[in-house]
């Protein structure tokens, strides 16, 4: 028997006469009072830049937009295919991470699979490797003759591919799995780490077998993990861009996240925010079904008050298949694309690995007979300036979203009363990833191009990318904030409230290093995904503030491939850094978990 | 210990959830240094009862005072949990996985804001007092489950509450350690001097820790009395059924010209005062005999299963889908299904309204031990 | 220079909400539809020029081309003690960010170097954000289609090229037209012109230019051109017939170029790309050659415009870096000039001698687009387009 969680709003008896008390009562609770504070914080961050969306479409222009883009002879092409386009994209990509995702995260927790450690390591790559490089690998493998040019691994050993196995829904799905599982991988692992591994046994000790133990034990607890990501990487399935761009258009296969970015490419930029709108509008939808399946039970309490210990299932037989087989996916997701794209950094001529390779790109002096006269990429002290901003720009996102994520998922999972404002602070800190980029940064430029009161103008400011950042990259902060929170039992915290420690205290010493975990997981997503982030931060970078992902443009732009796959791998470098650090730091910030 | 001292008042106490009612209106007075055992059936209103003495749930109606303080009001004005100079031990233990033996029991001492000196030497207080002085430096996650419980009630006691609140704190525990941590708990209830609140569900645990218990049944207290009070004059079949090892049997009857029947048969003569009708009789399983075979007054069973009891006889047997308990000799010698036969060989032991439940008082059994 | 206030939004006290949406609502906002004041700066002679320059000490440029840091180093040595800040930022955001910034009143940059002159006009030059400044040194040398609404300093192209190791005679195809016959079925390629503006830009010059593709239809087949249902001109014909002749669209040249100039290929496609990015053939070992001469037109030439951003706080040195980015008097521009100075780009200026290594704009044959009739029926063809995919 679960007690009522004390942590609510407290403000009961319903006579109309107690209102102003009541709501004085509500305003006491410290917890509420979090409440007001954050769905602020998000109102500035997501609510006005939306309300600044709207805005755009509803001039003569935009209304036109959104007459053209739902009806009329422009509807089927320009919405509805991309469209459905986007919903099988984008499912496909939630179906598959969760799938893949899932399973090897039961192994590597639940299992006793020989390589466990290395598989976890791998399986929490790919996210930080640019969906480009996977989409640039598949590429390498299976391209064929259809555009002309250079063609695949297969098609260059006779096999003949046919195009749907080179272009269109398979292979943007296939790839944005294969990069997108690791979101699914690191939640659900997070998730299943808290499992208590007396409830598993206390399933076989009745009698259920492993599968049966697996499917009504573990997986309900782990079922609100999985959600999120699910819907995370449905979010970034339906807006990668990379994936159908490469994949897609040769055979004329638009996405919505195609046509917003082409909308606003060729200036149709009311067109754009339509299809923004529309795009945001549908994911809110998805995302409000998804809690409703889950009956609005986002997380089970696995971090309680009792002790246990989790003992490895035995996997007999099976041992060494299904190690083979996550094996295989951790090194096609990883190894293969790593590969590709560092060659590609090496390759003497664009994307091609058979031209010869050269160090030029990354250490070459100025030749003005190479590469236009240009350093290579570690020779160029802007470079190596804009590998510490960007690190910095990083780690301060980081830090700032993952605060708000945790303060966002410590509201929705606490504060029951009233019921709209948790539901409202999920929906809006999951919308931002929608937005576009260009939409966003604009919106920032508005809101803090000029002093308000006392605080001065912060654009062209550090301060701005970092507020822009954590708005942007909110979703990953508040969907692990929410599952870190959540995986905590109320009276651990009600424990510490009868001591008399207040909400702070609680925090700092109770719920923070409880869900240090889960944050950190979220906080390593955060960072991955600003650092690599182009189309919000160039709207707000200055000079002054150099970043990677905006050199990478740069030199793309201008043709210099090389260099721009050059500064794509010390972007992945850093990531992949961080992500292997973010481990060990796990391990050190809960020893107690790691106790035998 | 000043036994006319108010220790826990709580009036016309009442909570509810967005509509549901969990609790409604309870009354009940224990002095100081008094053992509260709240009992009855899940779902009655026992743990939100706890959670309001705790503060960690604001009543909706009524107050509670501990001692001459007023903690809690539905009107508001309540004392935050920490300030009640109370202490809670949670059916889960609640111990902060993160922290050692040592600093979950230190952090009350150290929201205090007791100097270091006094918190370590309160520390080693407690661990001695609780035997687990050895596991100071170990993780909740490394200790058993008995080790665990008392490490919870070593963090509830550490700063000397004048309340002690315990949500089923035994449910977790095998029954051998459970009945050693029965007498464990009443020892340390003592030595506080401290007045305790102890929520279960189990009635074993509310008849040997008590000095009162209130049996709570849909949100209302059925019965308040000291543990002897309820098992010897039970206020309705609900406690007659809830109390006692075992309860009573309650069987219904129909009475007709002074005569009981249950099954068509007559099973005991009532006076004449009682209504013609129907009406539950209490026996107790002592009250009741085996018989050899059918005969008048004697109720054939299925038996069900028998169980030696301070060198007699426990044996369960049901009537119409219903289950009695009879304290025997011997053992029925019968297989589980077989028939036996159960005799009512004196009066009944109570009278309840078969609609309401609640005790008949008739003018003959005043004063008379049924 | 203006006074502040002329500068300053009126609502300055309106909640943010209403400046956000009023940023949003872009064009609408007053301080964008402030008519230029017409400014004595414009008179100044270079000397004066440098004069206040050196006094405002710095000018932020934003540039749709990485090479503003190669600019930059010309222009801080030419001119010390004036800081040049460059953006690189490109023409779709710089547009996104002038608009925003012009109408939160933060104004950043003087002096934006962009392409996309169609949609320039259209939510830069039009709303007043972006102004004209043609610099008296070089007006002479200046057409008058390159000098307004914008001074454009460099043309840049897309057009037809083809594999030359393939077809080392020349181009395998003389009209535009053939291109939608069988033979050439699903080996036509180039970037969706839904994605890319000057690739919709080249759509549209294929509409402007319909009477040409219709002549160059005659030319070929010796009758004149059937247009199908809800087909309103030849340039709109020609473009469906390659849609539906299996046209191959792409994500970026880069693409293009690889499928067309890859060596070894037996029958590489076409592919409407830069000519500039002929340079590149060696190192990446293609075989790229422009199709000049195909009628009715090998593709576009359009601009590369410097404006000057209305109420800039460096207008001096705005002008200066104008003045410096459109070459000096030397034959080939001189060092502002030379990080632009690529085969297969043109001057505008007709005193600056084109690079060796490439045709003359009049061999090239390719349409000079006109941005200000480009952008009357650009979305129109855009929405075309989308019919036909």
């Amino acid at each position: 028997m679960r007690a009522e969680p004390a942590l609510r709003g407290e403000a009961v008896r319903v006579s109309p006469g107690d209102r102003g008390k009541r709501l004085r009562s509500w305003l006491t609770n410290p917890v509420a009072v979090l409440g007001l504070v954050t769905t602020a914080v998000l109102v500035v961050l997501v609510v006005m830049p939306l309300i600044g969306l709207i805005g755009t479409t509803l001039g003569t222009d935009g209304l036109d937009a959104w007459q053209k883009v739902l009806s009329g002879r422009l509807a089927p092409n320009l919405f509805w295919e991309p469209l459905a386009n986007s919903l099988v994209i984008g499912s496909a990509t939630a179906i598959g991470s969760v799938l893949i995702g899932s399973f090897m995260a039961w192994l590597v927790v639940m299992t006793d699979a020989p390589f466990r450690k290395t598989i976890a390591v791998l399986a929490t790559l790919p996210f930080a490797l640019p969906s480009f490089a996977l989409a640039l690998a598949w590429e390498t493998v299976f391209r064929n003759d259809l555009i002309g040019g250079r063609v695949g691994l297969l098609q260059d050993l006779g096999l003949a591919v046919p195009d749907w196995l080179a272009w269109g829904t398979v292979p943007i799905s296939a790839t944005l799995i294969a990069h997108y599982y690791s979101l699914t991988f690191t939640l659900v692992a997070a998730g299943l780490a808290t499992v208590n591994g007396s409830l598993t046994e206390a399933g076989e000790m009745a009698g259920a077998t492993r599968a049966r133990v697996a499917r009504s034990i573990a997986l309900p607890i782990v079922l609100p993990s999985i959600i999120s990501g699910a819907m995370l990487a449905f979010a970034e399935g339906v807006s990668n861009f990379a994936a159908p761009a490469l994949l897609g258009l040769p055979v004329r296969f638009q996405t919505l996240s195609t046509r917003l970015y082409g909308a606003i490419a060729t200036g149709e930029t009311e067109r754009g925010f339509v299809l923004a709108l529309l795009l945001i509008a549908i994911a809110a939808m998805v995302l409000f079904a998804s809690t409703r399946v889950v009956g609005g039970r986002r997380s089970y309490a696995t971090i309680t008050g009792k002790g246990g210990r989790r003992s490895a299932i035995s996997l007999d037989r099976w041992r060494w298949p299904l190690t083979l087989l996550a094996g295989l996916i951790a090194l096609a997701t990883t190894i293969l694309p790593g590969l590709v794209l560092l060659m590609s950094s090496f390759a003497r001529r664009t994307n091609s690995l058979t031209g010869g390779f050269t160090l030029h790109f990354w250490i070459g002096e100025s030749d003005p007979g190479f590469a236009q006269g240009q350093r290579g990429i570690l020779l160029n002290p802007t470079v190596i300036e804009a590998i510490w901003t960007t690190i910095g720009l990083g780690l301060a996102v980081a830090v700032c979203a993952t605060t708000l994520g945790l303060a966002i998922g410590y509201v929705i999972t606490r504060l029951k009363r009233p019921k709209f404002l948790s539901n409202a602070l999920g929906i809006l800190s999951f919308l931002p990833f929608l937005f576009p980029g260009v939409a966003l940064g604009a919106a920032f430029i508005a809101l803090f191009g000029r002093p308000i009161g006392p605080l001065p103008a912060l654009y062209g400011t550090f301060a701005i990318l970092v507020i822009a950042g954590a708005a942007y990259t909110l979703p990953f902060a508040s969907q692990s904030g929410r599952a870190a929170v959540g995986q905590i039992a109320t009276d651990l915290e009600e424990a510490a409230t009868m001591t008399g420690a207040g909400l702070g205290r609680r925090m700092v010493r109770v719920v923070i290093p409880l869900a240090a975990r889960g944050l950190l997981a979220g906080a390593v997503l955060v960072f991955v995904k600003m650092i690599r982030d182009l189309s919000l931060v160039v709207l707000l970078v200055t000079p002054a503030t150099p970043l990677l992902s905006v050199m990478t443009y740069r030199y793309a732009s201008e043709g210099f491939a090389q260099f721009a796959t050059a500064i794509t791998v010390l972007i992945a470098v850093i990531s992949i850094s961080a992500t292997l650090l973010a481990r060990r730091l796990e391990s050190a910030a809960q020893p107690w978990s790691e106790a035998t | 210990m000043n036994v006319a001292e108010p220790g826990i008042v709580i009036e016309d106490l009442r909570k509810s959830f967005e509509g549901f009612n969990a609790v409604r209106g309870v009354d009940i007075s224990v002095p100081q240094g008094a053992f509260l055992v709240l009992v009855g059936p899940s779902g009655c209103g026992k743990t939100t009862m706890l959670r309001m003495l705790a503060g960690l749930e604001q009543p909706t109606g009524g107050q509670i005072r501990f001692g001459d303080r007023t903690v809690a009001t539905a009107t508001g004005g309540s004392i935050a949990p920490g300030r009640r100079d109370a202490g809670l031990v949670f059916q889960s233990y609640a111990l902060w996985p993160h922290m050692t033996v040592q600093a979950n029991i230190e952090w009350p001492l150290k929201v205090a804001k007791q100097p270091s000196g006094r918190r370590k030497a309160r520390v080693r207080e407690v661990l001695e007092l609780l035997g687990i002085a050895q596991l100071a430096s170990r993780y909740p996650g490394e200790i058993s489950g008995g080790q665990q419980q008392r490490v919870a009630i070593g963090r509830m006691i550490a700063p000397a509450p004048s309340v002690l609140l315990f949500d089923e704190p035994l449910s977790n525990l095998d029954a051998k350690l459970r009945v050693e941590t029965r007498s464990e708990l009443v020892r340390i209830h003592r030595a506080t001097g401290a007045t305790s609140v102890y929520v279960t569900h189990d009635q074993v645990e509310a008849m040997t820790m008590a000095t009162h218990v209130a049996l709570m049944r849909d949100g209302v207290v059925e019965q308040f009395g000291s543990p002897d009070d309820l098992l010897s004059d039970p206020a309705s079949s609900f406690v007659a059924t809830f109390i006692g090892t075992p309860p009573a049997n309650v069987i219904p009857a129909v009475v007709s010209g002074g005569v009981a029947r249950s099954g068509g048969k007559a099973i005991a003569s009532l006076p004449p005062s009682v209504p013609t009708g129907p009406i539950d009789l209490m026996y107790r399983a002592e009250s009741l005999r085996l018989a050899p075979g059918p005969a008048e007054g004697v109720l054939a069973a299925e038996f069900a299963e028998s169980t030696p009891l301070a060198g007699r006889f426990l044996v369960s047997a049901s009537v119409g889908g219903k289950r009695l308990s009879v304290i025997a000799d011997d053992h029925p010698r019968v297989l589980a299904g077989d028939r036996i036969w159960i005799g009512f060989p004196g009066q009944p032991d109570g009278l309840f309204d078969s609609a309401t439940g609640a005790k008949v008082l008739l003018e003959w059994a005043a004063g008379s031990p049924l | 220079m203006r006074s502040p206030s002329q500068r300053r939004v009126p609502v300055r006290a309106a909640i943010a909400v209403m400046a956000l949406s009023g940023m949003l609502l872009t064009g609408c906002s007053s301080s964008t539809n402030e008519p230029p004041a017409s400014d004595e700066l414009d008179g100044l002679s270079l000397e004066e020029l440098k004069a206040q320059a050196l006094e405002e000490g710095s000018v932020v440029v934003y540039s749709f081309t990485s090479r503003i840091a190669a600019i930059e180093a010309a222009f801080e040595a030419e001119y010390p003690g004036i800081d040049l800040i460059g953006h690189d930022i490109s023409a779709t955001e710089q547009v996104a960010r002038l608009k925003a910034e012009s109408a939160s009143g933060t104004t950043t940059a003087d002096v934006a170097y962009i392409a996309d002159a169609p949609i320039v006009i259209r939510d830069l030059v039009e709303p007043g954000i972006l102004l004209p400044y043609v610099p008296a040194r070089v007006a002479d040398a200046l057409p008058a289609e390159h000098s307004a609404p914008l001074p454009a300093n460099r043309l840049s192209t897309k057009v037809l090229l083809y594999n030359e190791e393939a077809n080392p005679d020349g181009p395998p195809v003389a009209n535009l037209w053939e291109l939608t016959e069988p033979e050439w079925n699903g080996k036509v390629v180039m970037v969706d012109p839904n994605v890319r503006g000057d690739y919709l830009d080249l759509m549209t010059e294929a509409v402007l230019r319909s009477d040409e593709f219709s002549s160059a239809y005659e030319e070929l087949y010796g009758k004149s051109v059937q247009l199908d249902d809800g087909i309103q001109n030849a340039g709109e014909q020609w473009i469906k017939m390659l849609y539906d002749n299996g046209l191959i669209l792409v994500d970026d040249t880069d693409a293009v170029n690889s499928a067309v100039g890859k060596m070894g290929q037996a029958s590489p496609p076409v592919g409407f790309s830069s000519y500039s990015d002929l340079r590149d053939n060696e190192e990446e070992g293609w075989a790229l050659q422009v199709a000049a001469g195909v009628a009715p037109a090998s593709g576009i030439v359009f601009p590369a415009y410097l404006g000057l951003v209305a109420g800039g706080d460096h207008p001096a040195a705005a002008r200066l870096f104008i003045d410096f980015a459109m070459g000096d008097d030397s034959e080939t521009g001189g060092p502002g000039y030379a990080p632009l100075y690529v085969a297969g780009d043109y001057p505008t200026r007709t005193d600056i001698v084109p690079p060796d290594g490439a045709l003359t704009l009049d061999e090239l044959a390719a349409w000079v687009i006109d941005p200000a009739e480009t952008i009357t029926i650009r979305s129109d063809v855009a929405d075309f387009l989308l019919t036909l995919e």
